[in-house]
C-alpha cells in the first residue's frame, strides 16, 4: 500500500511542477500535464483511501497519517472544483506543493497499527464528523489562498505598481468570488461537522461541550468565518476587510490543527491531529 | 533550394524609402506575377506594411545571387529608386536566417512596439495575395503555416503581448483585471476627448455593455456617442448622481480643476454597495481629486501612474522577448529539419524502388534455371526476393532520415550521389 500512495505522491509532485511551471510560464500544455498528473494522482489515492478503509476495517480517517493523506486528498478535490468553476490554475501553483507535503508527511509516519480504531466508534457519527471537518478545512484553505491573492493584487493597484506576479494571478472579481463561495461552503461544512460531533459525543459520554482547547478554537473559527459569511451577504464586496478575515480565520484552523493538541485535548488519539 | 529574405524595415530605412516601396494590394499582385518567372525566382511572397517591405523568395540552390540580384533589382525599380540606391538599406537573409527573420517579424519581435498585434494580419494577408497570385508554392506555403504556427506559440506562450503598452489599452487592461471581464460593465466617459473616444472603443470592443458620456458641450457627447453606438449620453450637471453606476470613468476633460471630487466618490461607492470602481484620469490639470483614492475599493489611476505602469509593461515585454526568442530558435530548427525530411522523401523512395529493381532483374536472369514452377511457387520467390531486399534497406533508410533529418546536410554524401539514383 506504500508504493501506491508512492504513486500518488510522485503524480502529485509532477502536477506540482508543471503548475508551478505553467504559472511561470503560461503554457497550455504545462497546465494540461499538470491537471491529468492530479487527475490521475486523485484517483489513486481514492483507490488508497478505499483500500485502507477494507484492510484496516475503520474509516482511513484517524490517526494522524490518515488525517493528512486525507486532508491532501480533500484539497485535491477542492483545488479541482476551484479550477473547473473559475478556471484559476494559478491556485495550484500554490495549493500543490502543501498536498506533495501532505502527502509525503502521510508516507513518513507510516502505518501504524492502531487497534482502538476499529473498536473506538461503533456509530457512523464519528467518521461524519471528521470528514465535515477536513473538508471545511481545506474549504478554508482555498479561502485563505484566495484571500492573499486578493490582498497582494489590491496592494499593487492601490500603489499603481505591479510586479510580476499581478499579470498571472486570477482579477480581483475572481478571487473574490472564488473566497466568498468557498467560505459558504466552508461554514455550511464545519456547521454540520460540529453538530455531528456534539451528538457524537452526547451519545457516547452524554455531554454536548467539554470546553476542550480544540472545541473553543473550532468554536472561535465557526464564529470568524460566521461573521465573514455576514459581512459578504450584507454588503457584497468588502473587498481588503473580508480578505484580512479569510487569513486570520486560516490561522485559527491551523491554530485548531497543530496548536490545541499542545494544551492536551481529549482529541488526541495516538498522534492525532482531529 | 533556398529560401532568401531581402526587404527594409524601420530600423535600416527611413520612411522617405519605405513609402516609396510599399505595394498596395494591386501592385503586389502584379508585382509578384512579374517577379516570380518559376525558373530563378521559383516562389514569392511581399510583405508590405507602414514598418517593412520585405520580399520573400525560393530559388534552387545554385542560384541564390542570381535570384537575390533579380529581387533587389525588382525593388529598385518597383520604387522608382536608382540601383545601388537602396543597397545601405537592404537587408538580405537566406534559408535559416530567412526563416529566422519571418518567424520573428509574424511574432512581432521585429516591430517597432515588440507583441502589437497587427503584424501577423498584415503577413496573413501577404500570404492570400501570394496565393492569389499563384506565387505561393511547396517551399511557401509551408513556411507560411509553420510562421503561423510560431506566431501563436509566441502569442500564447509568453506574456509579450498580455499587458497594455498605449493609454487607451490600460483601461482595458486595468478593467479585466479588477472586474475578470468588462462583459456588463458600464464606463463613464467624462469629456468627449480623442483619448476618452479610443479608450471607449477599446472597452465596447472587450465587451463593455455601456457608455455614458458627460461633457460640457453636449454636442459633442452626443456625436461621440453615436459613434460609439451602445452610448448614453448624461447632462454634465448631472454627472455626480449618475457616478454610482458606472465601474470604470474616464475623465479626459479640459477643466482647470476637479471635476470628481472625494464627497462625490465617497457616496457613488456607497451605492454601489462597494462594488470596486476603477477611476482613470488622464487629463492635465487632473480633473479628479487625487484624495478619492484613499476611498475603499476605488481604484485611482492619473496619467503619470499610466505611464508608470507602461513603462513597466514595456521592460516585462521585453523580459518576454526574450523568452520568445527562445521559442523562435527551436521552431527554426524544427522547420529546417522538416525541409531536410521533405528533401530526402523522394530519394528514399527512389531508392527502394532500385533495390527492387535489381532484384527482379536477377530474377529474371536466373529464371530460366529454375525450370518450370507453379503459380504459387513464382509468387513465393518474387515475394522472397523484395522481402529479402526490404529488409535490407529498412536500416539504411531509418539511418538516412536520422542523418538528413537532424544533421548539417553539407556534411553528408547526398542520397542521390550515395546509391547512384537518377534524378
Amino acid at each position: 500500500m506504500r508504493s501506491l500512495l508512492l504513486a500518488v505522491l510522485a503524480a502529485y509532485l509532477i502536477a506540482a511542477i508543471h503548475s508551478i511551471l505553467a504559472f511561470v510560464n503560461k503554457r497550455r500544455t504545462l497546465q494540461q500535464v499538470a491537471e491529468w498528473s492530479m487527475a490521475v494522482g486523485w484517483v489513486l489515492h481514492t483507490g488508497v483511501l478505499i483500500d485502507e478503509w477494507a484492510v484496516d476495517g475503520h474509516y482511513p480517517l484517524f490517526g494522524s497519517r490518515e488525517t493528512l493523506s486525507f486532508l491532501a486528498w480533500a484539497l485535491v478535490t477542492g483545488y479541482a472544483i476551484v479550477l473547473y468553476r473559475y478556471g484559476a490554475q494559478a491556485v495550484g501553483a500554490f495549493a500543490m506543493p502543501l498536498i506533495c507535503v501532505l502527502t509525503f508527511a502521510a508516507m513518513l509516519l507510516g502505518r501504524a497499527r492502531n487497534p482502538s480504531a476499529a473498536a473506538f466508534s461503533p456509530t457512523l457519527l464519528f467518521p461524519i464528523h471528521t470528514t465535515l471537518l477536513i473538508f471545511a478545512y481545506a474549504a478554508f484553505f482555498i479561502v485563505f489562498m484566495a484571500s492573499v491573492m486578493y490582498l497582494l493584487q489590491e496592494r499593487e493597484l492601490k500603489l499603481k505598481t505591479f510586479s510580476a506576479f499581478f499579470h498571472r494571478l486570477p482579477s480581483l472579481s475572481t478571487v473574490n468570488e472564488i473566497a466568498t463561495h468557498a467560505a459558504a461552503v466552508g461554514l455550511t461544512l464545519l456547521t454540520l461537522g460540529l453538530v455531528a460531533g456534539m451528538f457524537w459525543n452526547w451519545s457516547e459520554h452524554g455531554k454536548v461541550w467539554r470546553n476542550d482547547p480544540k472545541e473553543i478554537f473550532a468554536a472561535l473559527t465557526w464564529l470568524l468565518y460566521f461573521v465573514l459569511a455576514l459581512y459578504r451577504s450584507t454588503a457584497n464586496w468588502r473587498g481588503r476587510r473580508a480578505a484580512w478575515l479569510g487569513v486570520l480565520g486560516f490561522v485559527l484552523v491551523l491554530g485548531t490543527f497543530l496548536v490545541a493538541p499542545l494544551f492536551g485535548s481529549y482529541h488526541v488519539f495516538g498522534l492525532a491531529l482531529l | 533550394m533556398s529560401i532568401i529574405l531581402i526587404g527594409v524595415n524601420h530600423k535600416t530605412a527611413p520612411v522617405e524609402i519605405r513609402e516609396r516601396l510599399a505595394f498596395d494590394d494591386a501592385a503586389c499582385a502584379a508585382g509578384l506575377r512579374a517577379l516570380v518567372d518559376g525558373e530563378v525566382v521559383r516562389e514569392g511572397l511581399i510583405v508590405s506594411t507602414c514598418n517593412r517591405v520585405e520580399i520573400l523568395s525560393e530559388t534552387a540552390n545554385e542560384q541564390i545571387d542570381l535570384g537575390a540580384g533579380r529581387v533587389t533589382q525588382f525593388l529598385d525599380t518597383s520604387g522608382n529608386l536608382g540601383p545601388g540606391f537602396l543597397k545601405d538599406h537592404l537587408y538580405r537573409h537566406t534559408d535559416e536566417e530567412a526563416v529566422r527573420h519571418l518567424f520573428r517579424v509574424a511574432s512581432s519581435l521585429d516591430s517597432m512596439v515588440v507583441g502589437e498585434p497587427q503584424v501577423l494580419g498584415q503577413v496573413r494577408h501577404a500570404y492570400s495575395l501570394a496565393v492569389e497570385a499563384g506565387t505561393a508554392g511547396r517551399i511557401l506555403n509551408r513556411l507560411v503555416h509553420h510562421t503561423f504556427r510560431v506566431a501563436k506559440r509566441v502569442r500564447t506562450e509568453t506574456g509579450i503581448a498580455a499587458s497594455a503598452v498605449s493609454i487607451s489599452y490600460m483601461a482595458v487592461e486595468l478593467g479585466k483585471k479588477i472586474f475578470a471581464s468588462l462583459k456588463g460593465c458600464t464606463v463613464m466617459l467624462i469629456g468627449a476627448g480623442e483619448m476618452a473616444e479610443l479608450s471607449a472603443k477599446h472597452l465596447v470592443n472587450a465587451g463593455a455593455s455601456r457608455v455614458m458620456i458627460a461633457n460640457r458641450t453636449e454636442a459633442a457627447a452626443r456625436q461621440l456617442a453615436n459613434q460609439i453606438g451602445a452610448a448614453t449620453v448624461v447632462p454634465f450637471e448631472e454627472l455626480a448622481e449618475h457616478l454610482f453606476e458606472a465601474d470604470l470613468v474616464i475623465c479626459s476633460t479640459g477643466a482647470p480643476d476637479y471635476v470628481l471630487t472625494e464627497e462625490h466618490v465617497r457616496k457613488a461607492t456607497a451605492r454601489r454597495r462597494k462594488r470596486p470602481t476603477c477611476l482613470i484620469d488622464i487629463s492635465v490639470p487632473r480633473n479628479i481629486d487625487p484624495a478619492t483614492a484613499k476611498v475603499r475599493n476605488v481604484f485611482l489611476f492619473d496619467i503619470d501612474d499610466l505611464e508608470n505602469v507602461i513603462s513597466s509593461n514595456i521592460r516585462e515585454r521585453e523580459r518576454e522577448a526574450e523568452r520568445a526568442e527562445l521559442i523562435v530558435q527551436s521552431e527554426v530548427m524544427q522547420f529546417q529539419q522538416s525541409l531536410r525530411l521533405m528533401d530526402v522523401g523522394p530519394s528514399i523512395g527512389a531508392m527502394r524502388e532500385k533495390f527492387q529493381d535489381v532484384a527482379r532483374a536477377e530474377l529474371a536472369r536466373q529464371r530460366k534455371k529454375l525450370g518450370p514452377l507453379t503459380k504459387e511457387q513464382e509468387a513465393a520467390v518474387e515475394s522472397l526476393l523484395m522481402s529479402t531486399v526490404n529488409k535490407i534497406a529498412h536500416p539504411i533508410i531509418n539511418q538516412m532520415r536520422r542523418l538528413y533529418g537532424t544533421s548539417d546536410t553539407d556534411a553528408a554524401p547526398s542520397p542521390t550521389d550515395l546509391f547512384d539514383l537518377e534524378e
